[in-house]
């Protein structure tokens, strides 16, 4: 690992002209179970990590009317644990409970899994692809098992984090601190497509930090769940996932929110999945009709077509454990 | 079991586990001297290149950097790193991704890895082959002068296969394919050298410190008796850490150039690349069979991708299961530009009975005949492939019993004819494990207080064979186990061991340790006599006592006998070949039958295995305890081979991609079952006490077990491994998905 | 609680020369490959380094508190096994990706390589030789040795902290607790079987 100089910021306010003061040299770390890694694989080389950890108060839950507030240093394990969060937020749990080892989760923040960079391998590795400021991306014409069916290009990374298409099925909103000022917006335009930015996965700018997760109580008769699908039974990324949460009213679906993971380059929602279930009941039919729907976007590349199938079958599964 | 046996045949904890438990067994890296320096090893980023010129003089002007070797400074040949001793210890041309380019010593880890980032090198690319494929294409680049398929073919012939081929009534072909995959043990690379004047010291991590021992001096002309080897506990290897490796040499001489003890240290990810894997093949059958269920030939012709260099036989264990009067089989040894092909637990035998035992229950399903019974019909009985006698076989006792304790005839029925997305099968597959009897030494010291040293030159490398040897002498000796230390694991201090690999230490070493018991016993029973003034052939040793058969219930302690010794009672031996039957023309195998009962989510492509029965018969088990989890382990790394495990290369730049745990994925706790092993010990008059050979046999049919459960359960016939989920949906959902790849296509 | 205060220089790495001079002067190689052995007078004085950068932290490891500097680069793990001598502590990846390296830090099961020392001051880390500190072993490590749950030992110490992790919060697992709470330590003897037997033979 390169050497850097470790900076322990005690506020927000520190860490984000910390960040600053050192432009495209910084970067903020929470847990360092992702940074730490591309830091030894010298895929990042900062001169100055900004530790976030020190900062207080930001690792806290708290209730608040109409919604649950999540600091971004909340250790993954915590949110898996936490009753008030199963009692509203199934999916998130769901989704926090799988993620990594247990190792991981007690250390890793809920914002460091956020913003967490891609998994691919030619990211990850030797290769200087279009994400590390290269020519292109090798996926589509090399190994391309694990890459995205759905919104790929120029790009064809997956997201990895579990935690995300389940925030935003829960339609929480991120707050973003920055040197120039907060701003709060829906996780979901957090996320932004390679053909938006090929080198990030998120909109945040060099100067600026995650700070606050808030997601609103859901309305009555709603339900949330979270399904993975891992080649490993346990302790993998997702080859495919889904966040699903559906209120529904009189027996037929008022809303859905459906939100894939390991198949695109952001966390995907898919309002084709959506709409075919809004207005009808859910059942087996609509639940298998979503999955179709969901796909028909689909392009696989050579060695990821079975994703297509694996995701029609979970997006069904989950949304019959919401019967 | 007819023998009474004090020591043996129960469950016998290791005797250092202890220190396994409490971190203080100290492994190579565990080893920091003073002035210590650090090493790392710059690798080729290419699969094929020459080099023109080599530039470390920003590198050596770092600070901390204390030395830099590389192929323009250092013209060293690595003998065990390639069977023609075409290696070089720094490469040029450069033959595969992670080959060594350069090493760097420096004070430290981090300053070591900087440097290796300043190191210019200039590489010439020249055009490479990744795949057997590739490599036999005409016109193909040739990743040696003298062609891409290894010019000596392993070939085995018995009976006439024509003749055979006309006698069948009908004639299977099937074509097989198996990946490579990283022995991926625990503990990574590492090596410490240290010189004394001109005597090296080096502290490996290796299964057989005496071939490290003769690699290291011969590579680097040094007499034998210069080289001092250590290694007290090792992390693992399954077959990758038995000779002197390129590391070791590597740290050899970087502490000759900077007169400090030098360690050289390894990353994971060159861990998975650097040294070698199970090799990958291309297996084609044809076999002809009666309607009678009977074999009449088989034909077994198959490539192995050795990669870039010959490190191992490249064979492949499979007809020979058989008893077929007819038998060809060919095996062409393929070059590539990729990571080398060499030894991982029971080397060729998982692919090859993959293969095998595939065809075998397709052939059983053509006849209507049940596997087991196919194979209780067919399999090894009296005689080898090559017409000898064997010496035992339990291998339809392990069929039997297997097929009863995983309920097989129920649910084989109760799997037939399944509807739904969720299925079941059960599934079996038979292996044989052989590797002859090798000349082994050991020597016993019985100390003037009664406590006795057994020194042998063995590593224990997981398997307790220190424990093992310990057994053995306590058994041969009549002492308790716990009069017994054990000295291991150094050259300058432990007699000859031939390394602990083709699971021969029990069978070789453990035959020294009785020949050298029984002298001791000798001995000690011949001072007794003289020293008591009886007879010697009155008296006896057992419970650790000396007792004396004419007068019963008269005993003597050991001590009272040699507490007027000034030194011990000492005998070394060495077996030059122990006679494993064959001297009368035998051969000598160990049996087993694998059974699997997986559940296949068609809809996820997800297999989860719910049972696993392994039957072994290896004779006599010394240790149940530690043979038990000898079984089960390599049952579950079977598990991880037949359901995900290979190393991925780049098809363009032939560049690995999952060369990390995350990327390889072994078996993890939720996901491995209770693993039932039931030892089947049948009599076998060769081998101590009965004992034949067991670690690797433990791996041998596990995949085939596996795949035929998964066809049981899925109808699909997977012929290629491994079986991931995603080959499971494609087969479920042909052509519905595939689409044309929106490809940008590189560069 | 016992006290133990380090010299806050990094361990005297480069000054000694022992091992090569010891016998030095008389030595005679042969070998070509070698090329001739130097005598002491030309071997290079080695100047101790000190890297720059270092920052103090104190940490307190099985319940002795160490005072030492460290580079930011540093990880625990290195810290431990480098620094400290306690090699219990194994590095199988170096990534989060074997659990080798686990120890437990202010209660909870974590991976040693993917912590920087300098995170650390002033926290408690138990590592495997603190298991048995008091004296007599851990209940775990009894069980692990009568169930054979160490083969080649590398991966045990990673597996005995989160098995003391796991115990200590739920003192009766089940055998899918226990596989659950030890998911991330693999094991490529792949003696898992082993392992969950000797945890749930030590929590009962
Ligand atoms: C072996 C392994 C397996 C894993 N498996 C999974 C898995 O199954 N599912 C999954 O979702 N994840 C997985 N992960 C990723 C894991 O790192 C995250 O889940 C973890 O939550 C990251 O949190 P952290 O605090 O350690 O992040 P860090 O490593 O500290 O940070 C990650 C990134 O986020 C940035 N960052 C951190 N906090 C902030 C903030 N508040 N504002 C702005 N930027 C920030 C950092 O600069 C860095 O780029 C795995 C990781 C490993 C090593
Ligand atoms: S060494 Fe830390 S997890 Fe592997
Ligand atoms: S005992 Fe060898 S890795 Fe676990």
């Amino acid at each position: 690992m390169k050497a850097f100089a470790n900076k322990n910021a005690t506020s927000i306010r520190e860490a984000v002209s910390l960040l600053a003061q050192h432009p495209g040299k910084a970067l903020p770390i929470a847990a360092g179970s992702d940074l730490l890694g591309e830091m030894k694989d010298g895929i990042e080389t900062p001169e100055v990590l900004v530790n976030l950890k020190t900062i207080p108060g930001l690792d806290k839950i708290r209730q608040q009317s109409g919604a649950v507030s999540i600091g971004p240093l909340v250790p993954v394990a915590e949110v898996a644990e936490s009753q008030l969060l199963h009692t509203h937020f199934p999916a998130f749990v769901e989704a926090a409970a799988v993620i990594a080892s247990p190792q991981i989760r007690n250390v890793g923040t809920v914002g460091g899994n956020l913003c967490q960079r891609p998994r691919c391998w030619y990211y990850r590795g030797p290769f200087r692809c279009l994400r590390k400021g290269g020519e292109f991306c090798y996926a589509p014409m090399g190994e391309n098992r694990y890459h995205a069916i759905l919104g790929g290009g120029p790009s064809f990374i997956v997201h990895p984090s579990d935690l995300a298409p389940a925030l935003i099925a829960l339609d929480a909103k991120a707050r973003i601190s920055g040197s120039s000022g907060d701003r709060t917006i829906p996780l979901e335009q957090f996320f932004v497509l390679p053909t938006v930015n090929v080198q990030r996965e998120n909109i945040l700018r060099p100067d600026e930090i995650l700070t606050e997760i808030l997601i609103p109580l859901p309305a009555p008769g709603t339900r949330s769940t979270y399904w993975k699908q891992m080649e490993r039974d346990a302790w993998d990324f997702a080859l495919v996932s889904v966040a699903a949460a559906i209120r529904q009213r009189d027996g037929k679906v008022e809303q859905a929110r459906i939100v894939m993971g390991g198949v695109a380059p952001i966390p995907w929602r898919s309002h084709e999945a959506e709409a075919a279930l809004i207005g009808r009941p859910l059942d087996a039919t609509t639940a298998a009709q979503a999955g179709d729907k969901a796909m028909e976007p689909a392009q696989p590349l050579r060695d990821n077509a079975y994703k297509v199938a694996l995701s029609r079958a979970i997006i069904r599964g989950a949304l019959l454990r919401l019967i | 079991m007819s023998r009474e046996l004090q020591n043996l045949s129960k469950e016998t904890p290791r005797i250092d586990a202890l220190e396994r438990v409490t971190g203080q067994a100290h492994y190579a890296e565990d080893i920091y001297l003073p002035g210590m320096l650090f090493a790392r090893v710059l690798r080729s980023p290419l699969p094929h290149a020459r080099i023109r010129g080599i530039d470390s003089s920003a590198a050596e002007a770092l600070p901390g950097v204390r030395a830099v070797l590389h192929s323009k400074n250092c013209d060293v040949i690595w003998s065990s790193g390639d069977r023609h001793g075409r290696r070089r210890l720094f490469a040029d041309p450069a033959r595969f991704v992670g080959e060594a380019v350069a090493a760097v010593a420096a004070v430290d880890r981090h300053t070591a890895e900087e440097a290796l980032g300043l190191i210019r090198v200039d590489y010439e690319e020249l055009p490479h082959v990744l795949t057997i494929e590739d490599a036999l294409r005409e016109g193909a680049p040739q990743v040696f002068p003298e062609g891409n398929i290894e010019e000596e073919v392993l070939r085995f012939e018995t009976g006439n296969i024509d003749e055979g081929f006309r006698q069948a009534d009908s004639i299977y072909e099937g074509e097989f394919v198996s990946q490579y995959l990283n022995n991926a043990q625990m503990e990574r690379r590492v090596s410490l050298a240290q010189w004394d004047g001109d005597r090296l010291t080096v502290w490996a991590s290796t299964q057989g410190i005496y071939n490290c021992q003769k690699d290291i001096a011969h590579d680097l002309k040094l007499p034998l008796g210069k080289v001092h080897v250590i290694c007290h506990y090792m992390g693992g290897g399954f077959g990758n850490k038995n000779q002197g490796y390129d590391f070791d040499l590597t740290a050899a001489l970087l502490a000759r150039k900077t007169r400090r003890p030098v360690r050289v240290e390894f990353t994971r990810h060159e861990d998975f690349i650097a040294v070698h894997g199970r090799w990958s093949t291309q297996q084609h059958y044809r076999i002809g069979y009666k309607k009678d269920g009977s074999i009449t030939a088989i034909h077994l012709k198959a490539y192995s991708n050795m990669g870039a260099y010959l490190r191992s036989h490249g064979n492949l264990q499979g007809p020979e299961n058989y008893s077929s009067p007819n038998i060809r089989s060919e095996i062409y040894r393929v070059y590539t530009n990729r990571s080398c092909s060499a030894n991982f637990r029971s080397p060729p035998a998982p692919q090859g009975v993959f293969a095998i035992d595939s065809a075998m229950d397709e052939i059983a399903e053509r006849l209507q005949m049940d596997p087991v019974e196919f194979r209780l019909k067919n399999a090894i009985q009296d005689f080898s492939a090559d017409k000898k006698p064997l010496t035992s076989n339990g291998l339809r006792d392990c069929i039997r019993r297997g097929a009863e304790a995983i309920g097989w005839a129920e649910k084989r029925r109760q799997y037939s004819g399944q509807s739904g997305s969720i299925r079941r099968g059960i599934g079996m597959g038979i292996g044989t494990w052989s590797g002859g009897l090798g000349p082994s030494s050991a020597e016993i010291k019985l100390l003037p207080d009664g406590s006795v040293k057994l020194m042998v030159g063995v590593t224990d490398i997981g398997t307790g064979a220190k424990t093992t040897m310990a057994l053995i002498a306590a058994e041969a000796l009549g002492l308790p186990l716990e009069s017994i230390s054990v000295v291991w694991g150094d050259t300058d201090q432990t007699p000859y061991s031939p390394g602990e690999s083709g699971s021969r230490t029990t069978g070789d070493t453990g035959l020294a340790v009785i020949e050298a018991a029984k002298k001791i016993r000798e001995q000690l029973l011949t001072q007794a006599a003289a020293h008591l003034k009886v007879r010697r052939e009155d008296l006896a040793l057992r419970d650790g006592k000396i007792v004396s058969s004419a007068n019963p219930g008269q005993s003597w302690s050991i001590a009272e006998v040699t507490a007027t010794n000034i030194d011990a009672i000492s005998a070394a031996v060495t077996t030059q070949q122990p006679d494993d039957g064959s001297k009368s023309g035998k051969t000598r195998l160990s049996f087993t039958a694998h059974f699997a009962e997986v559940e296949v989510n068609l809809e996820t492509g997800k297999v989860k295995v719910l049972r696993f029965v392994a039957a072994h018969d290896s004779g006599t088990i010394v240790n149940k305890l530690t043979a038990r989890s000898q079984v089960q382990g390599a049952v579950t790394q079977g598990l991880g081979m037949a359901l995900r495990e290979e190393l991925i290369w780049d098809g363009h730049s032939a560049v690995p991609v999952n060369n990390y745990y995350h990327g390889a994925k072994p078996m993890t706790h939720p996901e491995t079952p209770q693993i039932e092993v039931i030892f089947v010990e049948t009599e076998e008059p060769y081998g101590p006490f009965g004992a034949k050979k067991l670690g690797e046999a433990g791996m041998v049919p596990t995949v085939a077990a596996v795949a035929n459960a998964i066809y049981q359960a899925t109808g699909i016939r997977f012929r290629e491994l491994p079986i991931t989920p995603d080959k499971i949906l494609i087969a479920m959902n042909p052509s519905r998905d595939r689409k044309e790849a929106v490809a940008l296509p590189p560069g | 609680m016992k006290k133990e205060k380090q010299s806050r220089k990094k361990p005297a790495k480069g000054v000694t020369r022992r091992g090569f001079l010891t016998g030095m002067g008389t030595a005679v190689v042969s070998s070509a490959v070698l090329g001739p052995v130097l005598t002491s007078t030309q071997a290079e004085t080695l100047p101790p380094t000190r890297p720059k950068g270092l920052e103090d932290i104190s940490l307190t490891v099985n319940g002795i508190t160490y005072s030492l500097a460290v580079e930011p680069r540093w990880t625990l793990a290195e810290v431990l096994r480098d620094h400290l001598g306690l090699t219990g502590t194994k590095i199988g990846c170096n990534a989060g990706e074997c659990g080798a390296c686990t120890v437990i830090l202010e209660g909870k099961a974590v991976y040693s390589c993917s912590q920087l020392a300098v995170w650390l001051d002033g926290k408690k880390i138990t590592t495997v030789e603190g298991l048995a500190s008091s004296g007599d072993l851990d209940p775990l490590q009894r069980a692990f040795i009568e169930h054979d749950a160490a083969q080649c030992g590398y991966c045990t110490s990673g597996q005995l902290m989160s098995a003391k992790a796991l115990l200590s919060r739920n003192l009766h697992p089940s055998r899918e607790d226990v596989q659950r709470a030890l998911t991330g330590n693999l094991c490529r003897c792949s003696n898992y079987n082993g392992i969950v037997e000797a945890v749930l033979a030590a929590s009962k």
